[in-house]
């Protein structure tokens, strides 16, 4: 008896031990996290005056939205060129996205559901094209967008983004018609409905989820995306926000709180995108590690 | 469960884009990698110089600093990533006030854009005005700021670290979804038996953990491998060369010096590399499926 008690004490205090180092490791993790994103804010709130200090200002003297203001000005020139590259960004990864939900439905209802002669090669075909470094594909891209003339438009973005998003966007949703049962849609087709209403009646409203998912992925990427927007656009107009970032830096190198602010405004619309739709997300990226 | 030729249908656009989009480029950047191409890359004028190209490059010693620092940057950027998304996942599977709000602040570094952070971190290393200098002369651990990341032997390590914060937390949600799978009453059941904390993760968690885990540790490997935008951004490769990895080096060789032959055959190696990886990944993911079906 005083033994098992012992060793429940010994237990309890082991358990808290772990707790407690957990909790610790926690807040220093947290730290880490967010002590840059937090910095970047407070640099954004300072006079380029103010951010050239040392030891720097932990809290600027005098906070101003200045930087932010100049932004969105669109009179002033910064203010243009900042705002023609959100748009940009808006409508390439807005055009993207509808093209890969589009696109990767109806193929990924086909991985889910047909047995038809290659599937599993094909599948992995569409996995292990995600391993392949962009590098690889820059140079004969950027000949092909020469032929097609797409050099320096959005066009050639909306492709390639396309495209390199699609085996990940059919794998999402091919993990959530897996998991719609097979006899909903018989049970449509018993009552006199063809295949394709069945798909677009009954599976499509099911895996709303697994869309939703789908854009948010495709979209953020397509935000974030820089290599080959780096290299097939050159046009100042066409840039989109990661792009036309650095140049606005290359211009202003002194500029840091400036600088700040811009990436402030680019990670608003994915953070908070990722944020409300967080749990779809998350669900979508772990069903296919967990279980596939 | 159905058979017919219009199963086809519902697969041919997404093939026939990536048969243009990815086969294409595949077959020409073979094709380039035994060419000597005009620095204008009109393809008229290319000539073929066999095996060359990649001679070039297996005797060049920038070749082998480069291989040794992507080795480094995988490895030590994998090994990092891996141990603190587990450390969070663990430390978050557990019902508190407040762990849905945790976890969405833990997953925003690997939500922004790649160079957002770069900049971000490029201010806080600044070599006069950076934060990170700033706190470690407060702290007494220097007497002056350190300049990380214009040093050819910190450089590397500083971007690495970079690299850490921003993919850490992809780690973190992959490995609380396997924790989901660990069964409590097998915890509880260890717990009644007597196993210390410890002995429970060791014994009971992390086997359960082991088919995500392989999965994790080779998306992130893959990636790193591929990286290239906060070396690119916040130095270059440089100084030096000193933080060049492959992706940094085949861009400079390619559309810095206009070396297109050299530049694919490079990556032709790396495709080579890739493939080994590949394989690994989908036993990896195949080895998951007949132990289930197993079971």
């Amino acid at each position: 008896m005083s033994a098992s008690t012992e060793a429940a004490v010994i237990h309890r205090t082991g358990i808290d031990g772990w707790r407690w180092f957990g909790r610790l490791f926690l807040v220093l993790l947290l730290g880490f996290t967010v002590m840059p994103m937090l910095w970047m804010f407070i640099t954004s709130l300072k006079t380029g005056f103010a951010a050239m200090q040392y030891p720097p200002q932990w809290w600027p003297t005098e906070p101003t939205l200045e930087n932010y203001w100049r932004l969105i000005d669109p009179t002033s020139s910064v203010g243009q060129d900042f705002l023609r590259y959100f748009w940009n960004s808006v409508w390439v990864s807005t055009l993207t996205t509808i093209l890969a939900v589009v696109v990767a439905v109806p193929a990924a209802y086909a991985f889910s559901r047909f047995r038809f002669p290659g599937r599993t090669f094909l599948f992995f075909a569409v996995l292990l094209r995600n391993m392949f470094p962009a590098v690889v594909f820059l140079v004969p891209l950027f000949i092909l967008m020469r032929v097609l003339g797409l050099v320096n438009t959005h066009g050639s973005l909306i492709l390639t983004y396309l495209t390199f998003g699609l085996p990940l966007a059919i794998w999402l949703l091919k993990g959530f018609y897996d998991n719609i049962p097979v006899q909903l849609e018989q049970a449509a087709r018993i009552d006199g409905a063809t295949r394709f209403q069945a798909f677009f009646l009954i599976v499509m409203p099911l895996s709303t989820p697994g869309i939703i998912a789908t854009s948010i992925y495709s979209f953020i990427g397509a935000w974030n995306e820089y290599i080959y927007a780096y290299t097939f656009l050159t046009r100042h107009d066409q840039m989109t926000l990661p792009v036309g970032i650095q140049r606005f830096f290359s211009e202003n190198a002194t500029d840091w709180p400036g600088l700040m602010a811009a990436t402030f405004m680019m990670s608003i619309p994915v953070v908070v995108l990722f944020l409300v739709l967080q749990r779809y997300f998350v669900r979508a990226l772990t069903e296919g590690a967990v279980k596939h | 469960m159905w058979n017919s030729r219009t199963d086809y249908l519902y697969v041919a656009p997404a093939i026939f884009v990536m048969l243009i989009v990815i086969g294409y480029p595949i077959y020409y950047t073979i094709e380039l990698s035994f060419f000597n191409t005009p620095a204008s890359l009109s393809l008229a004028d290319k000539t073929f110089n066999g095996l060359d190209n990649y001679v070039t490059i297996l005797t060049s010693p920038i070749f082998w600093k480069v291989t040794w620092q992507t080795v480094v940057w995988t490895t030590l950027s994998t090994f990092f990533a891996f141990v603190l998304g587990l450390g969070a996942a663990l430390a978050l599977n557990r019902e508190f006030a407040g762990r849905g709000f945790l976890r969405g602040l833990l997953l925003i570094p690997w939500v922004v854009s790649a160079v957002a952070a770069s900049y971000v971190w490029k201010w806080l290393y600044h070599s006069d005005f950076g934060v990170i200098g700033a706190l470690m002369v407060q702290f007494g651990l220097t007497d002056h700021p350190i300049n990380f990341i214009d040093n050819t032997t910190t450089s590397l390590y500083a971007l690495i670290v970079v690299n850490v914060w921003k993919e850490f937390s992809f780690a973190m949600i992959m490995l609380m979804a396997g924790l989901q799978t660990v069964p409590d009453s097998l915890l509880r059941a260890a717990q009644v038996d007597g196993a210390s904390a410890w002995q429970r993760f060791w014994h009971v968690t992390f086997p359960h953990l082991a088919g995500v885990s392989t999965v994790t540790v080779l998306l992130l490997a893959v990636q790193n491998f591929n990286s290239f935008i906060i070396p690119w951004v916040m130095t270059s490769g440089g100084p030096a060369g000193s933080s060049d990895i492959w992706i940094t080096h085949i861009y400079q060789i390619a559309f810095g010096r206009q070396r297109w032959g050299v530049g694919a055959a490079y990556a032709v190696i790396l495709f080579i590399v890739m493939m080994v990886l590949g394989y690994f990944y989908v036993r990896a993911l195949t080895k998951g499926d007949e132990s289930r079906a197993g079971a």
